[in-house]
């Protein structure tokens, strides 16, 4: 479980109170857990041979 | 950002029965996403995901090459296209109907393809209530094993125009 540092902050309130780092990965996770990986999941679809 | 920062350490980490809430919560998110993958593979009913880049040209003839050769009847002026067990079957979607109508036997498994050659359209089988997403430029294959006989309809669940709510389709399943 998390701990307080020396100057008594806890690590969630580190992270809840920095508003650009939530900003960044509020975006890089969604990009590339649904953007990036559906490209490439679209990129490697192979072609049909129809038989 | 608020316009008036909260005073410092206004974190509580949670204690008692929050703690346990939160807990279980937690416990539960983790059991219902291993469900999905055991589902997958024991629950014997989700596509297993094998598609294929095709051109709407190239199934279209496919298709029809497929009735062509398989035909064992109509009904309503539409083909009735029976799958050699074992084989690999092609089912079109387009505004507004499945085309043809496929027939299988019971306990054979096949290869069913599925693909649409205007825009996209929902497979719902009924009342078994299997549903997978239909779209133009790729060929869906499922793999299935019919356990029992009778009459399914496919109905179209993917809104696809004014004549979406005719848009349906029939699978005959025999002994």
């Amino acid at each position: 479980m998390a701990t307080r540092d020396p100057n008594g902050k806890h690590p969630i309130q580190k992270l809840m109170d920095n508003p650009w780092l939530l900003l960044v990965l509020g975006i890089v996770i969604p990009t590339v857990s649904y953007t990036i990986w559906g490209w490439i999941e679209l990129w490697l679809v192979p072609t049909a041979t129809l038989p | 950002m608020s316009i008036y920062n909260p005073p410092a350490g206004w974190f509580k980490a949670p204690t008692g029965a929050e703690r346990l809430w939160v807990g279980l919560a937690l416990t539960w998110c983790i059991i219902m996403s291993l469900a999905m993958p055991y589902w997958h593979f024991y629950g014997k009913q989700n596509s297993t995901g094998e598609s294929y880049r095709v051109s709407v040209a190239d199934y279209g003839a496919r298709v029809q090459q497929f009735v062509e050769s398989n035909t064992v009847g109509t009904e309503q002026g539409v083909p009735i296209v029976e799958i050699a067990p074992g084989g690999d079957g092609y089912l079109l979607a387009r505004m507004w109907a499945f085309y043809p109508i496929i027939k299988l036997k019971k306990g054979q498994t096949y290869r069913l393809h599925i693909s649409s050659l205007d825009l996209q359209h929902g497979f719902s089988l009924q009342p078994l209530n299997m549903n997978f997403q239909v779209l133009p430029g790729y060929d869906h294959v499922l793999t299935i094993t019919p356990t029992s006989s009778g009459i399914f309809s496919i109905i179209c669940n993917e809104f696809c125009g004014i004549g979406h709510h005719s848009m349906t389709g029939r699978i005959i399943v025999e002994d």
